[in-house]
């Protein structure tokens, strides 16, 4: 952890999201490769998944994996180009705006899902 | 390349240019992840519903063998990148050596064996 305005968040926001990405990948990993198990145990945990908290779960992993990618794009622009540590901040911005954008792009898709019960 | 004298430069220099090959690694599988991720996001949680996710649904997708591969290119990149994410934060805040040395020992072997069962769900359709 280092102090400095923007680029400390985007680090401890980098961080969290890749850690809390990787915990769900590996349960993802366990449910969806349980099929090898049978159908029985694969739906036991699948409707299980389908709970409300879960899949709300799912909007905020959407947008932790949408904040990963941009600001590891971000990252690789500001360790292999000349301009990017210039800019780091503003492109900051803007991965956080696409982070928002990606959350709320997938709430209007998914909650209406939700709460009809599909 | 490594031009050292003594056993300890040596592995010292070993060192370091593993952690230079996974500190390239970090960046080109994290550029390929993001097109494969962000596509299978879109896919299988944004395009259809959770509720679509089902046993026989998956078994059907998982007949193709450009799916099985496409799954087995993220469950196999996604590990190892997160493996090496997650060694980052146990080498920084896992402070004691002989701590650390467990700590890893039981994280990798988690991963190794999800690798494993992962891999057999794939190819075993």
């Amino acid at each position: 952890m280092y102090r400095g305005r923007e680029g400390q968040w985007a680090f401890l926001l980098h961080r969290l999201s890749g850690l809390a990405i990787l915990f769900y990948l590996m349960l993802h990993v366990f449910s969806i490769g349980s099929f090898i198990f049978g159908e029985r145990f694969y739906m036991t945990i699948h409707e299980t998944y389908d709970l409300v908290p879960f899949r709300i779960g799912l909007l905020f992993v959407t947008a932790g994996v949408v904040y990963h990618a941009f600001n590891g794009l971000r990252i690789i622009v500001m360790d292999f180009t000349g301009f990017g540590v210039a800019y780091q901040r503003q492109m900051w911005y803007g991965v956080m705006l696409l982070s928002v954008l990606a959350f709320i792009g997938s709430a209007i898709v998914v909650v209406p899902r939700i709460l009809g019960g599909y | 390349m490594i031009r050292a004298r003594t056993f300890t430069d040596a592995r010292q220099q070993a060192h370091s240019n593993a952690e230079l090959h996974w500190w390239i690694f970090m960046r080109i599988s994290g550029l390929i992840l993001m097109f494969l991720i962000l596509g299978h996001v879109y896919m299988t949680f944004i395009q259809v519903s959770e509720s679509d996710a089902t046993f026989d649904a998956v078994v059907n997708k998982l007949a193709n063998p450009a799916w099985k591969f496409y799954n087995w290119l993220i469950l196999s990149l996604s590990l190892l990148h997160g493996a090496n994410g997650a060694r980052y934060s146990i080498e920084d805040y896992v402070r004691s050596r002989p701590n650390r040395a467990w700590v890893k020992g039981v994280f990798y072997t988690v991963i190794a064996l999800l690798f494993a069962f992962g891999t057999v769900g794939l190819f075993s359709i």
